[in-house]
């Protein structure tokens, strides 16, 4: 066979253990720090690591005891740069969980453009990238980043070809690992097909697992914010649960999900809830009984506004959502957000303005509310069919079934750069600032669940005079980026 | 100063993409729709669109016009040269517009502006430009080229 393993048929089927052993010995091939990678070194070096600095235990102790983690995102193109930072995230902002986002040549396996950024920066004196070229570095070097931090790291990194990075991230002593197949493949990429995405995927979770039989609990996870562009919550469950249906087929058993904050109380709470039980439902009906599956909230993914106030506002907002929604982290962003990439200060600051308001909204839960309870009901109503319709396109097979449902338009993802995704599917906000599906594509929903969100939108429109059109999800799309005095000013003024 | 010459927005065609690495393509299609609404023929790349594409796509739809977007920070690097490839391919004329976030982080708007024209960017958009303000500067863009003001 060809050591990438493109020509064993797509399944979720477990990678045979003499077929990865190939894979793996071709892959590490590719750039020379490949051949750094020393698998039994780095499970001795795992092994040593304190438990608080491992991060599928700090996660499990999280949930066990009702903890709200913060983490933030973070990348500079030099081991120095990233050094700096993560001490940074570590010590000013009480980060309990430290990243390390890789830069975008990495992603894409670009690596000799990566090379020319680490000159760039180190001659600008500034960074020129947009994440830490981890594969370039190395293990070696990288694990420098592993030493000089008190928490657990975890290596974010937004593409469809993970390979190489994961066995650098893993071997330099990364604990936890962000990326999916589905997920990242219909955001991250344009002409990559679903199902190499979800091989490379399973890739990754194998060698997870390569890890988990001599005992190394790591912890990996599923980007649910997908395109990060009003993701209304049952495509972003249906998406992590199929991902994690992959995931468990290789092997892994310490999965986390990730939901993008709609910004509505109620909305985010219920589909944080939703989500776990959804996850559990599906994952031990396939078999897969002892799953660790937490739920981690994210910070407004869709465009921010400049005004480092009212981005103020979303990062506080962002931490009261994910502790009253009982996520067990949140992922947090800063006032430089809709500039792009922070400082280490203000991405330090947006880890405690975050940390306090967790802090006072701890033990609050709305779980008993009618409103909570509606809107969880629905959320399950739309969420169950799409994942069983995707199931039973691939006979079974969550990875066929995506490939399939997918091409079809049954999965959807709104705003997808990919082409092999419909992305009809439009979603809009509605007049009580709950996210709606606009336009369902080819997607299928119950009558009286599409009636729902039909009406609710339509309400919408009727009390800001405007038409029921697409302009509904396109202004959806900036309305929370919009300037105050656009968004909410005083309404009484002279004219 | 030359008399003003009203062009028509559909003899006007435009290459619209996102260059680089980047998979941000929410704002650019966006972008595209509205172009193709005002009435510009509009060829979208969409994401991941490397500085090559947008010149050969230039070339053979004759545009009149390339947007670049970028939104990831690393615009800097897949920038420079543009101009450069253009002049190397034939397209001498071509307005060049990018817009985004063009640097890694928060900058002086001024300096990034700056850094673009010298690459040889006819105008730079900052992040949050409202698609009405982009359709009415290509208007006056393209009236002043009709017009033969420079």
């Amino acid at each position: 066979m060809g050591a990438d393993g493109n020509d064993i048929p797509l399944s979720a089927a477990q990678i045979p253990a003499d077929d990865f052993a190939d894979m793996r010995r071709e892959n590490l091939a590719r750039w020379p720090t490949g051949t750094e990678v020393d698998l039994d070194e780095a499970i001795e070096f795992h092994q040593s690591l304190p438990k608080h600095k491992q991060l599928g235990w700090v996660m499990r102790k999280a949930a066990a005891e009702g903890r709200c983690l913060t983490q933030p995102r973070g990348g500079f193109g030099t081991l120095e740069l990233q050094l700096e930072l993560m001490r940074a995230l570590d010590g000013d902002g009480m980060a309990d969980i430290v990243p390390t986002t890789t830069d975008s040549y990495t992603r894409n396996e670009q690596w000799s453009q990566a090379d020319v950024g680490i000159e760039e920066s180190k001659k600008e004196g500034r960074s020129m990238l947009n994440g830490f070229p981890m594969v370039n570095y190395g293990p070696k070097q990288t694990r420098k980043l592993i030493e000089a931090i008190n928490k657990p790291a975890i290596v974010l990194s937004g593409t469809a070809m993970p390979r190489l990075t994961c066995e650098i991230g893993f071997a330099a002593g990364f604990t936890g690992y962000l990326g999916s197949g589905i997920a990242y493949t219909t955001s991250y990429t344009k002409d990559t097909s679903i199902a190499e995405g979800i091989r490379n995927y399973q890739y990754l979770d194998r060698l997870a697992v390569l890890y988990q039989e001599k005992g190394i609990d790591l912890h990996r996870r599923q980007p649910g914010f997908l395109t990060g562009t009003n993701v209304p919550p049952c495509i972003a469950i249906a998406v992590g649960v199929l991902d994690a249906l992959l995931a468990a087929g290789q092997g892994v058993r310490n999965y986390g999900l990730e939901l993008g904050q709609t910004l509505h109380l109620i909305q985010d709470a219920a589909a944080i809830q939703v989500c776990g039980e959804l996850a559990h439902e599906y994952l031990a009906a396939a078999g897969f009984e002892d799953m660790f599956l937490p739920v981690t909230s994210l910070h407004w993914m869709g465009a921010w506004p400049q005004d480092e106030a009212q981005c103020a506002a979303l990062v506080s907002y962002g931490g009261t959502l994910a502790a009253i929604g009982g996520a067990v982290s949140v992922t947090t962003k800063s006032t430089h957000e809709s500039y792009g990439i922070p400082t280490p200060n203000a991405n330090a600051e947006g880890l405690r303005t975050t940390r306090m308001a967790i802090y006072m909204a701890r033990h609050i839960r709305l779980n008993e509310l009618p409103e909570f309870q509606a809107e969880a009901d629905l959320i399950r109503r739309e969420t169950r069919p799409i994942i069983d319709r995707v199931l039973e396109m691939g006979d079974g097979d969550a990875a066929l079934g995506a490939v399939r449902a997918l091409e079809a338009g049954a999965l959807d993802i709104p705003w997808s750069p990919n082409r092999f995704v419909q992305s009809r599917v439009m979603p809009a906000r509605d007049l009580d600032g709950y996210l709606r599906v606009y336009d369902p594509g080819e997607m299928v929903f119950d009558p009286d669940v599409a009636e729902i969100h039909t009406e609710r939108l339509m309400r919408r429109a009727e009390a800001e005079g405007v038409p029921y059109d697409q302009n509904l999800a396109v202004t959806s799309v900036y309305e929370i980026s919009e300037p105050l005095d656009r968004l909410f000013p005083f309404p009484w003024g002279p004219e | 100063m030359g008399t003003k010459v009203v062009h028509t927005r559909g003899d006007i065609t435009l290459v619209t993409g996102v260059i680089g690495a980047d998979t941000h393509i929410v704002g650019n299609r966006i972008l595209s729709m509205a172009l193709e609404e005002a009435g510009f023929k509009v060829v979208a790349l969409g994401a991941l669109t490397p500085a090559d594409e947008f010149i050969k796509a230039a070339i053979e739809t004759a545009a009149d016009g390339i947007m670049v977007s970028s939104l990831y920070g690393q615009g800097e690097l897949d920038c420079r040269g543009f101009r450069e490839l253009c002049i190397e391919a034939g397209l001498n004329d071509i307005l060049l517009y990018v817009g985004g976030n063009l640097v890694v982080g928060k900058q002086d708007w001024a300096d990034v502006e700056a850094r673009y024209v010298d690459m040889g960017f006819d105008r730079a958009f900052a992040n949050g430009t409202r698609v009405e303000e982009v359709i009415d500067t290509l208007d006056e863009d393209f009236a002043a080229r009709a017009g033969g003001i420079a």
